[in-house]
């Protein structure tokens, strides 16, 4: 903890060595955190980049007795969800597709690699992807939801649905054989 | 609505920690991403140091000036003195010389009023007074210098304060020329989602980038002001001088305000306002070694301000704080009398009490430089800059306790004068076009009021500035 204050000092300080080691203590997860927030690899990279800029230009107003981890986890998610607000601002994406319910089961999710669940996350359309994110991995409930993107809560609430929707179709249109063929070898 | 939490759970577990290591030229980016904020903070922090001191220098450019005309004063007392200190003894020994008043020859003839220890002004024997005329005297050569050095003074600052105006002009110029490069080479490679993308995104930054362009704020103000009179005079003015009343007043301004917006920063602002300025003063209370003070009952109210009548216009003059009081005539309800140590009727005293109140009226033409500190719907701006002031009003009031007449008007005020102002600005967006604005200001008057060379009449003034401006 007192390397960390130290750390954190010489960061605020402008020392470059310091502020390697704090990139390197959090770069893999947050990395982690932008890449499910972002449509693709490049993406998550600028998000990356911009929010470690806004950590290092900020860090004298992190307050010691928080948990720098899910302070720079916030920061990174404002800088994904800035980004989105930006692109999409004046053309939102709404719910112009109706998914016909799949037959589906969880079992296949549960041999997936996190790398093919990520990637079927930044195939979703920017807000479904961003409702699915804060509600489902974040945990955030819909109201906050609804505050943080400023739609409603029934909006937040049926894009989540929508986003299920497009998921579990993915899911069974790539990975169905992996359900099939375990069902044929069980 | 099971399956979906185990749905959820599934991503959730697989996900929420998920560690991936992002690219190794990441970093590098990152850290001269980091340092080139901390050099933008700097810089910023240098800019504003810069803007407030070429501010305060503009101002410190002022109160240099008002001791350097002080010193220049000081030079024509020490001319004087030596007259000064002559004429008591010159008066005892031949006519008794009058205590000089306003400098001009004076004729004595008709008698004036009575009292107790009054006598005809007719038995005194015609005095001229050519001695005395400091009251019209122009300062000599050295004192040209110094108006000279003013006006170079003056310009420095404002010469750097506009050489940072162009600079920030020329590099907003050149960046937004390099991005309209770069977007165009860009365009064919993109797809149409990121194409329409972009679109939104250069219609923002067009809509942006006309905002940021030169824009117009009018609007009006309304002012009280403190003003503090800050003055001196030479010692034998003063010895023959009205009492001031009061060093201090406070007056109603206000005016309309013409704003033009170079940049998001800087603006410049000018516009026509009306100012007004008093001074009180009364004839009592000084008893500096006179005779007639040796004479009064003790504890008695005590009146001896000199006046110095015209015979044939029958004008009266008398010497007051800001400047000589030039009477249309001997007011009504005033009582005069001769002096004892002189009896000519240039020492006429007025021995009844009475207030005489100096107003002066100017309209200012301002070139201010406004420099925002804060930009965001409650704005802070820092302002700093120069009035032309023309004196459009200039009344003297006699208060002798049975009301305020108008009485003459105060000789030798300068027709154009200049003053220096420093204001810190409060805006607050009331709409996107409308905002209210709150400024207290502090203005100086670089060169005395009055032309007199006995007189230094300086006043700075204390104004906080409410109002409302119109943007477009």
């Amino acid at each position: 903890m007192e390397d960390f204050k130290t750390i954190i000092s010489e960061c605020i300080a402008g020392n470059p060595k310091a502020q390697a080691k704090l990139y390197q203590q959090f770069a893999p997860k947050m990395f982690g955190v932008c890449l499910r927030y972002a449509k693709d690899a490049t993406e998550a990279e600028d998000n990356l980049q911009e929010g470690f800029i806004k950590v290092f230009s900020n860090l004298n107003a992190f307050r010691n007795d928080g948990s720098l981890e899910g302070w720079i986890r916030r920061i990174m998610i404002n800088v994904s969800l800035e980004k989105i607000r930006k692109q999409h601002l004046l053309y939102p994406v709404e719910d112009v597709s109706i998914y016909d319910s799949v037959n589906f089961s969880d079992d296949v999710v549960a041999k997936m690699a996190a790398e093919d669940l990520m990637k079927l996350i930044q195939e979703l359309p920017p807000r479904y992807r961003l409702v699915f994110n804060l509600y489902v991995i974040e945990g955030m409930s819909h109201q906050e939801i609804a505050e943080e993107m400023s739609i409603t809560q029934g909006t937040s609430k049926s894009n989540l649905a929508r986003a299920r929707e497009i998921l579990k179709k993915k899911v069974v249109e790539n990975f169905g054989e992996l359900n099939a063929h375990n069902n044929y070898t069980a | 609505m099971k399956k979906d939490k185990n749905l959820d759970e599934l991503f959730r577990d697989k996900l929420l920690n998920y560690e991936q290591e992002p690219p190794a030229y990441l970093l590098e980016n990152i850290l001269a991403g980091a340092a080139g904020v901390r050099r933008k903070k700097k810089i910023m922090i240098w800019r504003v140091a810069g803007v407030a001191a070429a501010l305060l220098l503009a101002f410190v450019a002022g109160w240099q000036l008002n001791t350097a005309d002080r010193e220049g004063l000081g030079l024509q007392v020490v001319v004087n003195e030596p007259q000064g200190t002559e004429a008591p003894d010159l008066a005892g020994k031949k006519t008794g010389a009058a205590p000089s008043v306003a400098g001009s020859e004076q004729l004595a003839s008709g008698q004036v009023s009575s009292g107790d220890r009054l006598r005809p002004i007719q038995d005194t024997p015609a005095v001229k007074n050519e001695k005395f005329t400091a009251g019209t005297e122009r300062l000599p050569a050295g004192y040209i210098q110094v108006a000279s050095n003013e006006e170079s003074g003056l310009l420095k600052p404002l010469k750097s304060i506009l050489g940072l105006i162009s600079q920030d002009k020329e590099s907003v110029l050149v960046l937004q020329e390099k991005k309209r490069e770069e977007v165009s080479d860009e365009v064919e490679e993109k797809t149409i989602d990121q194409q329409i993308m972009e679109m939104n995104h250069q219609m923002m930054v067009a809509q942006n980038g006309k905002e940021k362009k030169g824009r117009w704020l009018v609007g009006g103000q309304v002012a009280p002001a403190y003003n503090v009179n800050k003055t001196s005079q030479s010692e034998q003015y003063a010895n023959n001088m009205l009492s001031s009343s009061s060093d201090a007043q406070v007056e109603l301004g206000g005016g309309v305000s013409v704003e033009y917006k170079t940049n998001k920063r800087w603006s410049i602002q000018s516009g026509v306002y009306y100012s007004g300025l008093g001074q009180k003063s009364g004839n009592t209370g000084y008893s500096g070694g006179r005779k007639e003070y040796a004479f009064s009952d003790q504890g008695a109210a005590y009146f001896n301000a000199s006046a110095n009548i015209d015979a044939r216009t029958s004008n009266m003059m008398m010497n007051s704080a800001s400047g000589v009081i030039e009477f249309s005539g001997i007011p009504s309800g005033i009582v005069l009398g001769t002096s004892i140590e002189d009896k000519s009727l240039s020492s006429a005293v007025v021995v009844s009490e009475a207030q005489f109140i100096q107003n002066f009226e100017y309209i200012e033409i301002p070139l201010y430089l406004r420099y925002t500190l804060i930009d965001s719907r409650f704005d802070v701006e820092m302002m700093g800059g120069f009035s032309s002031n023309l004196l459009v009003g200039n009344q003297t009031f006699m208060d002798s306790g049975e009301g305020k007449t108008r009485v003459g008007r105060t000789k030798d005020m300068e027709a154009l004068n200049y003053s220096g102002t420093l204001g810190l600005g409060f805006r607050y967006g009331l709409s996107k076009h409308i905002s209210l604005n709150l400024e207290p200001r502090i203005k100086y008057y670089l060169n005395s009021l009055n032309s007199n060379s006995s007189v230094d009449f300086k006043p700075y003034s204390v104004g906080i500035f409410t109002g409302l401006s119109y943007e477009f």
